[in-house]
C-alpha cells in the first residue's frame, strides 16, 4: 500500500480515540466551544457543565461571580438541586458524543426553567472587591489564590450568608484573574456525592479557571476595541466636517471683510452677498449629506423594477460623460425585481457607484451597468469600469466612511453605499486591479420567478 | 516693481476672493485652478512666488510642487490648504510655507511679505 506524505486532520475533533482521558475530551469541548459564535456566558457555561458534568471533572455544582466595577456579582450556579435531579443531569452528560451544541443547549433550557433557584439565589450576592478584603468567598479574588474550605461551619473567615447559601462544608473558591485585574471566580462543591476535594480535583478546576479567564478577558478587549473604533470613527468625523466646513467658511469670511471695507462699491457688495449665500447653501448641502448618511430610513421593504430604478440612474450619469469619449453600456435582465428597504436610496447608492466610475475613467473609457439574476435568490447590479482601479493597499478601506482617493472626495460616497445595502439586506463586492479596472456587485435579494415563467 | 504671484486654487469663490484681496496688497496676482495650467504658465512666464492649494482635482499641490521644483528651483512656495493634516508630509516640508486657510487672509499676506517683500 502506498504510504501518504501527509495527512491532514480537522482541527475541532469530534471523535476521540479510547485512550483518550475523559478529562481530555471535555477540556477539548471546552477549547473547541471558545471558537464557536456562542456568547461568553455560553462559553463560561460549558466550562461549569464540565467542571460539574458528574463523574466529569469531579464536581457536583458550580458558581460563577463576575466582577463588575468593584464588587464582584454572583451570576450563575450550575448543578442539580437534589441526588435524583443529579442523576438525569449526569445521564444526558454521559452520553456518548456529547458535544457542546448539546451542552449549551441544556444549559440554556436549564437557566430558562421556572425551577433554577440556585442561580436566582446566587444573584443575590455580592462582594465589595478590597485587597484587605478577609471574608470567604471574596478572599480568593483579592488574594488571586485558589482557596480550599475544609470545614465551612467552623471557618470564621466564611461569610456567615453565603455559607447558609451554599449549605454544605468543603467547597473550593477559584480567583478568575487577567495579569493585572480579579475577572471574577468560581465556587466548586460536591454537595450531593459528598465526596471530599481531591489534588486531582483542584488541578482539573484550576484549569478550567484559567481558561474562563481566557475567555472573560479575550470577552473584555473585544468590547474595548470596538469602542476605541466607535471613538475613533468620531474623531474622523470631526476631522471631517472641520476640512468640509473650512473652504466655504473662509470664502464667506473674506468676503464679509469686503463688505465692511468703505472703498468696496455697490455692485461688488451685492456680488459678495450672492457668493456668501451661495456658500451658505453649500454649507447647508454638507450637512445634508452628512445627515443622511448618518441617517439611513430602514423603512418597509418593497419590491422594484430594476428597470425603472435604473433608467433613473443612467439618465443623470449619461447627462456627466455628454461629450466625452466614456461609454456606457447597459444591460438589464427582463423583468427582474429586487426588494429593497428604500428605492431612493438604493438608487442613490447606485448613481454614487457610478459616479465614481466615471471619476475612475476620468476622459476615456467604458463603463458597463448590468443586472442580473445569480442563483435563486440574489440580484446583482454590477458596476464595471475600464479606470485607473483602486491601489491595492486601501482596497479594503475604501467602505470606511472618510476615506478616499479622490482629491476632493467626501470619503462618504462608498461608505454610504455600503449602508444602504447592507439596510436592505444584501451585501457588495468588489474587484479591482490598477491601471485596468473596477467591478462592484451589489448584491440584493431578488423577488421569486413567477411561476412557469 | 510690482512682485508677480501665481495662485492655483480650485475653488472658484476663493480664487476671486485671493485675486482681489492680494491685488488691494499690490501685488500683480495670477490665478489659475488646477496643477496643469499652473505648469503652463510658470514655464512661460516668471513668476516671484506661487501659492498652491492641495486637494484639487486632478493633479494635487505636492505632485505640483515636485514639479516646479524640477523646473525653477529658485520660485518660493507657499501652501495653502484648508488641511492641517499635510504638514506632517514630508513633500510639504519643500514648500517655503505651510499655511491653513482662515476666513483672514492676514497670515497669508504676511508670509507672502516675508518671502518676497
Amino acid at each position: 500500500m502506498e504510504q501518504r506524505l501527509i495527512e491532514r486532520y480537522n482541527l475541532f475533533l469530534h471523535e476521540f480515540s479510547q485512550e483518550t482521558s475523559k478529562e481530555m475530551q471535555l477540556f477539548s469541548i471546552i477549547a473547541q466551544s471558545f471558537f464557536q459564535p456562542f456568547s461568553l456566558m455560553d462559553n463560561l457555561l460549558v466550562i461549569m457543565t464540565a467542571l460539574t458534568a458528574g463523574p466529569g471533572l469531579g464536581f457536583n455544582r458550580a458558581m460563577l461571580f463576575l466582577t463588575s466595577g468593584n464588587r464582584l456579582k454572583g451570576e450563575f450556579w450550575l448543578g442539580p438541586a437534589s441526588p435524583a435531579e443529579a442523576e438525569s443531569i449526569w445521564r444526558v452528560l454521559s452520553t456518548p458524543g456529547i458535544g457542546y451544541a448539546e451542552i449549551i443547549e441544556h444549559n440554556r433550557s436549564l437557566l430558562t426553567s421556572e425551577t433554577d433557584t440556585l442561580t436566582r439565589r446566587a444573584k443575590k450576592l455580592s462582594y465589595a472587591l478590597h485587597r484587605e478584603e478577609s471574608l470567604i468567598p471574596a478572599l480568593t479574588a483579592s488574594a488571586r489564590q485558589m482557596i480550599l474550605v475544609r470545614d465551612a461551619r467552623n471557618e470564621p473567615a466564611v461569610d456567615k450568608r453565603f455559607l447558609e447559601m451554599i449549605d454544605t462544608d468543603e467547597f473550593l473558591c477559584l480567583p478568575l484573574v487577567s495579569q493585572k485585574d480579579v475577572l471574577g471566580e468560581f465556587i466548586l462543591d460536591n454537595s450531593i456525592t459528598k465526596l471530599p476535594i481531591g489534588h486531582r480535583d483542584i488541578e482539573l478546576a484550576s484549569l478550567c479557571g484559567l481558561m474562563a479567564s481566557n475567555y472573560i478577558y479575550t470577552a473584555q478587549l473585544q468590547k474595548r476595541i470596538i469602542e476605541m473604533r466607535k471613538v475613533a470613527a468620531m474623531g474622523e468625523m470631526a476631522m471631517y466636517v472641520t476640512h468640509q466646513l473650512r473652504n466655504p467658511l473662509v470664502t464667506i469670511g473674506g468676503f464679509a471683510d469686503q463688505l465692511l471695507d468703505p472703498d468696496t462699491g455697490e455692485r461688488k457688495k451685492k456680488r459678495n452677498v450672492q457668493i456668501i449665500r451661495s456658500e451658505i447653501r453649500r454649507l447647508e448641502k454638507i450637512l445634508l449629506r452628512l445627515s443622511q448618511f448618518l441617517r439611513i430610513d430602514v423603512r418597509e421593504k418593497t419590491s422594484v423594477d430594476v428597470q425603472d430604478m435604473l433608467n433613473l440612474v443612467q439618465e443623470s450619469i449619461r447627462q456627466r460623460i455628454a461629450g466625452r469619449k466614456i461609454s456606457l453600456d447597459v444591460e438589464i435582465e427582463v423583468g427582474l425585481r429586487l426588494i429593497l428597504c428604500d428605492p431612493t436610496h438604493v438608487g442613490e447608492a447606485i448613481r454614487n457607484v457610478l459616479d465614481n466610475a466615471v471619476d475612475a475613467v476620468h476622459d476615456e473609457g467604458h463603463i458597463y451597468l448590468r443586472a442580473y439574476r445569480e442563483g435563486t435568490e440574489w440580484a446583482v447590479v454590477a458596476v464595471e469600469d475600464t479606470g485607473k482601479g483602486i491601489p491595492e493597499a486601501i482596497q479594503d478601506k475604501i467602505f470606511d466612511s472618510f476615506v478616499s482617493t479622490k482629491e476632493r472626495g467626501m470619503g462618504l460616497g462608498l461608505a454610504y453605499v455600503k449602508r444602504v445595502v447592507d439596510a436592505c439586506g444584501g451585501r457588495i463586492e468588489v474587484k479591482s486591479a490598477e491601471g485596468i479596472g473596477t467591478t462592484f456587485k451589489l448584491y440584493f435579494q431578488t423577488e421569486p420567478r413567477e411561476k412557469g415563467a | 516693481m510690482q512682485k508677480k504671484l501665481l495662485i492655483v486654487e480650485d475653488e472658484k469663490n476663493l480664487c476671486l476672493l485671493y485675486r482681489e484681496e492680494l491685488a488691494k496688497a499690490g501685488y500683480k496676482v495670477t490665478a489659475v485652478s488646477d496643477a496643469d495650467t499652473a505648469l503652463e504658465k510658470i514655464k512661460k512666464q516668471t513668476f516671484d512666488l506661487i501659492i498652491t492649494d492641495i486637494r484639487m482635482p486632478g493633479k494635487n499641490g505636492i505632485e505640483l510642487i515636485t514639479q516646479i521644483m524640477a523646473l525653477r528651483k529658485d520660485i518660493p512656495i507657499i501652501i495653502n490648504t484648508a488641511y492641517q493634516s499635510y504638514k506632517h508630509d514630508f513633500m510639504t516640508w519643500a514648500a517655503d510655507a505651510y499655511v491653513v486657510k482662515s476666513a483672514s487672509l492676514e497670515e497669508l499676506k504676511a508670509k507672502i511679505k516675508e518671502l518676497i517683500g
